[in-house]
């Protein structure tokens, strides 16, 4: 077992709707497609993000382009007209999750 | 096949001008669309519209009708936006006025209206529609605040409708970014759109929507905020926006103009089709549900994307519409400690702070202190670095942002810690007006309502 980041075998890039944040991870390469799969779960992109997150996490799978979409509820403080982060839009949640680190 | 040219001119309100420019000059293009209404920049022209009535439209059309307009009109190229706003027709008079000043003739710009719903709000409710907001299933009865504006999202008719009309150039209101360039092909091609179209026309229709989508953003489908391409091996400051040509049966080719930055790949095109999309089989537009999961992306040549097998499903029964909320106010300010002890020093203003508001009447709903260049972008998500970092870091930044409900909490609570200059850790570094005072908090309020209380029109005013 050896530990990668995310960001070795993905790019990320993530926007907002209302107080919805969504993360769209793309494999860098095909066969990356389904580690992703198997190892980029709800559970632990929720654990990952922790108190940014407070809403439900829906995953969806969009093997036309060997990508997953990250649905994150009550992500964004309210929404980025009521948020007090700086990062009302949430364009850094795809930074964020580009560190997870997981195991090959 | 019949092929027409899109190009994407500007993501938001207040983008570069200068891709567009350069398509226009180029010729590279036989339409451009310039999508100027993010979700919140409604409620922000509505302030512009409070304090003068003749304003609340996207004002950078001032600039484009002395830059961007003038090269494209005279290489026959068209634009249409939602630059109107929550004001097309003050949006188009003031164009009229800035081209007719420059000796330009011969214009027809188009005014689309009827996505406003402030006036029937009341109405509206009193017919029975509960208009329950999409997040928390609530009635609007239950709202507390006053509401500033109420738009909804129209479709790709009115566009079609104003360039059948002739239009040079469509001002419309909240037109749904992705219909602005469907009621373009809906115009070229003739597809139809509405009740009982059939499979075929849903999934052309879809396509549209999905080209759209693409053009929407301008530079984040053409090498731009890409982690895909980082470390970007192109120019950024004269960054290419994306160009589609489309043919008649919904398929697409992508690319960028010769000698400028940017990039057209699979890849770019892969990370904007994800953008602000939820789920791909089923991404909800006023004219149609597109299905975008079995697209076929190819690159074809450098900077040449192809792109197809966008499907379509029935148009949703009701339309979005969006309330924005006045809801308070808040308050910032920037601080900063230098080495030794940056870290130490932040802690100890952060709870000297929070001794100094305890006393103070102040109408706060919350506050945060954030950390520039720790946790700033993502609070407690982000694990700070080890204590040996901690303790020799150059510099700590603090946020100080709260939410009040009045507009002197923010002026009283900021101006509370200036004496920390004298008074705190040493060093303290901040000055008045290191952020933002009583910037407005809105809120919005999603919800549905059915098709028949919208009435759009179109009108052309003479240049």
């Amino acid at each position: 077992m050896k530990k990668i980041k995310l960001i070795d075998i993905a790019s990320a890039r993530s926007g907002d709707k209302n107080n919805v944040c969504n993360i769209g991870v793309m494999a860098r390469k095909p066969e990356y497609y389904a580690v992703l799969k198997e190892k980029l779960t709800v559970e632990k992109v929720k654990a990952h993000f922790g108190d940014l997150i407070k809403g439900k996490i829906e995953r969806f799978e969009w093997e036309a382009i060997e990508s997953l979409n990250f649905v994150c509820h009550e992500a964004l403080d309210g929404g980025a007209s009521r948020s007090l982060r700086m990062d009302t839009l949430g364009k850094n949640f795809a930074s964020h999750l580009l560190r997870m680190e997981i195991e090959m | 096949m019949k092929t027409i040219k899109i190009a994407g001119g500007q993501g938001f309100y207040g983008d570069s001008p200068k891709a567009a420019i350069a398509i226009a000059k180029a010729k590279g293009a036989d339409y451009i669309v310039h999508d100027a209404l993010a979700e919140l920049t409604l409620s922000i022209l509505q302030k512009d519209k409070l304090q003068d009535a003749a304003l609340g439209y996207a004002r950078d059309v001032e600039f484009l009708a002395t830059s961007l307009y003038p090269v494209a009109f005279a290489n026959g190229i068209k634009i249409v936006s939602n630059s109107g706003g929550l004001n097309p027709e003050g949006a188009a008079k003031k164009v009229a006025a800035i081209l007719a000043k420059q000796g330009i003739k011969g214009v027809k710009i188009a005014v689309v209206t009827g996505d406003d719903m402030l006036p029937k709000l009341k109405e509206i409710q009193d017919a029975g529609i509960a208009l329950e907001n999409l997040d928390s299933g609530k009635p609007f009865s239950e709202n507390k605040y006053e509401v500033l504006q109420s738009n909804v999202y129209t479709g790709a008719k009115s566009i079609a409708d104003a360039l059948a009309m002739g239009a040079n150039l469509v001002l419309a209101g909240r037109v749904a970014d992705p219909c602005l360039t469907l009621g373009i092909l809906v115009h070229e091609f003739g597809w139809k759109i509405g009740e009982g179209v059939s499979q075929q026309d849903l999934d052309k229709a879809a396509a549209g929507i999905a080209v759209g989508h693409l053009l929407e953003c301008g530079g984040q489908a053409s090498g731009g905020n890409s982690y895909a391409e980082w470390p970007m091996e192109y120019p950024l400051s004269n960054l290419a926006y994306p160009i589609a040509e489309v043919a008649e049966d919904g398929s697409a080719i992508f690319s960028i103009l010769d000698g400028q930055g940017g990039k057209m790949s699979r890849n770019t095109i892969r990370e904007q089709l994800i953008y602000e999309i939820h789920d791909p089989a089923n991404y909800i537009t006023p004219d149609v549900t597109v299905d975008l999961t079995q697209v076929k992306i190819e690159d074809i040549a450098p900077n040449r994307v192809s792109f197809k097998g966008v499907k379509g499903k029935p148009r949703p029964e009701k339309l979005k519409l969006t309330i924005g909320l006045m809801e308070g106010y808040m308050s910032e300010q920037f601080f900063f400690f230098s080495w030794p002890y940056a870290y130490e020093k932040s802690q100890r203003f952060i709870e000297t702070t929070k001794e100094i508001w305890s006393k103070l009447p102040l109408n706060m709903e919350r506050s945060e202190f954030q950390l520039i260049g720790l946790n700033g972008l993502h609070g407690n998500a982000a694990p700070l670095p080890p204590k040996e970092v901690m303790d020799e870091l150059n510099e700590v930044g603090i946020r100080v942002v709260i939410k009040h409900s009045d507009n002197r909490t923010g002026k009283m609570a900021l101006q509370s810690l200036f004496c920390l200059g004298l008074n705190g850790p040493p060093g303290l570094i901040g000055l008045p007006g290191w952020g933002k005072q009583d910037k407005v908090v809105l809120s919005l309020w999603p919800s549905l309502i059915p098709r028949n209380w919208v009435e759009e029109k179109v009108e052309i005013v003479e240049v």
